[in-house]
């Protein structure tokens, strides 16, 4: 059979039809969902602590991320921004029946989030370095709380991924059935949709 | 063979386009005063940025009407209360104050 780009929906499906499979659908399935909003409800409140402390704080939350590494913080956004881009090119493969590209795919997801992990501590280690703990000042120790907070995130996503790949070797993810690799995959854009937000406000804003 | 499908092409060109505007938020964090313009730029950037990964990355821009409604909620009111907290951040003080 010839598909072109116009037979080929934006999402395609199993059977590469002309509607996208998440259309009126919960994309994965309903736990996946209930997590993923549980997680942004925390960050939110997060965010809303930065929101609270920077008001009262402003001096300190001016200087703040001018003593940031902002190189390393750019450089993670690029490593979760490629991932979940890899994470996506890997669901349209196992859709497209190609579940070894999508296992190559995955993989170079995961290599992202390890680069992201060792950035991170990296920084981490280099904050130490300049005088820059938890108890420094207020700023700092919420940029510790979001920072570690979704670095722990990236880390069990990370495994999730690694789940999903050993699904795809067993068989397990088809063509004709990957509701749980599309939850996975939810759950990645996730985490990497918090660091969107995270690093302007840390990093950027003053 | 399916090659060049508009699926491709589509999270081809996000990618592209997130790394850009990554790319011109570093900029800013590098070179730009605070000011509330730049507070307000950042804050469009962040709620583009997300759009983009919800629609294309996550696929939600057909999906279940509901979970499109809270996360491309979420999206707008978040930018939303980075820029209003920085507006009334006097105001924020004082409701907020023990």
């Amino acid at each position: 059979m010839t598909i072109t780009a116009i037979d080929f929906h934006l999402n395609g499906s199993g059977e590469v039809t002309k509607e996208p499979e998440t259309l009126n659908k919960i994309p994965g399935n309903r736990a996946v969902w209930v997590g993923i909003f549980a997680e942004m409800t925390e960050f939110a409140l997060f965010f809303l602590v930065y929101f609270i402390a920077k008001a009262h704080y402003p001096e300190q939350f001016n200087q703040g991320p001018l003593k940031l590494n902002t190189l390393a913080g750019t450089l993670n956004t690029f490593a979760l921004i490629s991932s979940s881009y890899f994470v996506a090119k890997a669901l349209a493969s196992v859709r497209l029946n190609d579940p070894e590209k999508s296992i190559r795919w995955l993989w170079r997801a995961v290599f992202c989030g390890g680069v992201y992990l060792v950035i991170k501590i990296w920084e981490y280690h280099w904050n130490v370095d300049q005088g820059i703990t938890t108890n420094t000042n207020n700023f700092y120790t919420v940029y510790y709380y979001l920072t570690f907070n979704h670095l722990l995130h990236v880390t069990w996503a990370s495994g999730s991924l690694l789940w999903a790949i050993r699904q795809l070797k067993a068989g397990n993810y088809t063509q004709q059935n990957h509701l749980g690799f599309t939850a996975i995959a939810c759950y990645w854009h996730m985490v990497d949709l918090a660091w969107v937000i995270i690093f302007p406000l840390l990093y950027v804003l003053r | 063979m399916l090659k060049n499908t508009f699926t491709l092409n589509v999270l081809d060109f996000s990618w592209v386009l997130l790394m850009i505007i990554t790319t011109a938020n570093a900029f800013v964090a590098e070179t730009a005063e605070p000011s509330l313009a730049i507070t307000a730029i950042i804050c469009c950037s962040i709620a583009y940025k997300g759009r983009r990964i919800m629609d294309y990355f996550m696929e939600l821009n057909h999906a279940n009407k509901t979970i499109q409604l809270f996360m491309r909620g979420y999206f707008h009111v978040l930018p939303a209360l980075i820029f209003l907290s920085d507006l009334f951040s006097e105001e924020l003080v004082a409701l907020t104050a023990l």
